[in-house]
């Protein structure tokens, strides 16, 4: 992909596509991070790739969580009673 | 196998987490402790439940049936895993028998093409903003809506994956564990399940 022009995809580059995932998470074995490392100095949109995914991942984590609603309160609490 | 022995291995092999002391406290009869259970995990389960069926009633029937089995099978419970991945080993289940019954999206396996970029040199424009911005500018209620919609249209193999790993911070190996699943297996839909809501929210912000 390093040529923007005619964007044929490369081998090294679909290579990288399929393990980003393991990548971010750290999965990866050391000499296999450096090779992945490597590509992306030379690879802009390898990159940016990299970087949407990651985005994606984090604003995943950021969604937080929403209070129970005080109906399912009243459920749980009556079920509680109901096993004394 | 001697008894003895047999039950000093399975006392190596526990797993002892935040929740060892209490559940064995329970299973020792203070069956009061049952609210601290569900003061724990009333809020993890019902949040499970509505990314996995976007409805609130649902989450909140879920979270129901599976403090009820929690309390009807604890005393089987042999701290071979975490409690909390037990836990949400039955919520899982109950969550799949759940959707069977509902309208959601029929199972649909997607490959790793499906997902390459067709035009490779529009990515080596400049990162776009939603990725390049801090994220407190970028999560807007808009765009939390949308994310939450992109996760339910994901298929359930993929969507439970992606919620487990991503949002309820289990392992690679814990998720497998929890879902029947190869670690391997957990990758390759954790991988495509990512790659399906980057897809989205690409479209999203290319709208805008
Ligand atoms: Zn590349």
């Amino acid at each position: 992909m390093s040529s923007e022009s005619d964007h044929k995809h490369n081998a090294a580059c679909l290579e990288l596509f399929a393990k980003l995932s393991e990548y971010l998470d750290q999965e990866l074995e050391a000499d296999t991070c450096e090779k992945i490392e490597q590509h992306l100095k030379e690879c802009p949109p390898c990159r940016n790739c990299l970087q949407t995914l990651k985005r994606t991942v984090e604003l995943c984590k950021a969604m937080g969580t929403k209070p129970v609603p005080s109906e399912l309160s009243r459920r749980l609490r009556s079920m509680l009673e109901q096993l004394r | 196998m001697h008894a003895k022995a047999e039950s000093n291995k399975s006392r190596k092999n526990r797993k002892i987490d935040q929740d060892t002391a209490l559940i064995e406290a329970i299973n020792e009869g203070d069956h009061d402790l049952f609210a601290e259970i569900v003061k724990r995990y009333e809020r993890p389960l019902y949040n499970f439940g509505l990314k996995m069926c976007g409805e609130q009633r649902d989450a909140e029937d879920i979270v129901q049936e599976t403090f009820l089995n929690v309390f009807r099978y604890l005393k089987d419970f042999r701290f071979e895993t975490k409690f909390k991945n037990w836990l949400y080993r039955i919520a899982t289940s109950i969550c799949i028998k759940k959707r069977r019954k509902s309208k959601f999206a029929p199972d649909h396996e997607f490959s790793l093409e499906d997902f390459i970029p067709r035009d490779p040199a529009a990515e080596a424009d400049q990162l776009p903003k939603w990725a390049a911005l801090p994220i407190d500018t970028v999560l807007s209620e808009e765009l939390y809506n949308k994310l939450e919609e992109a996760i339910l249209e994901l298929p359930e193999n993929y969507r439970l994956v992606l919620v487990l790993r991503d949002m309820e911070g289990f392992s690679t190996a814990e998720t497998a564990q929890i879902l029947n699943l190869t670690p391997a297996n957990v990758k390759v839909r954790l991988h495509r399940a990512r790659l399906f809501l980057r897809e989205k929210l690409k479209g999203y912000y290319h709208e805008q």
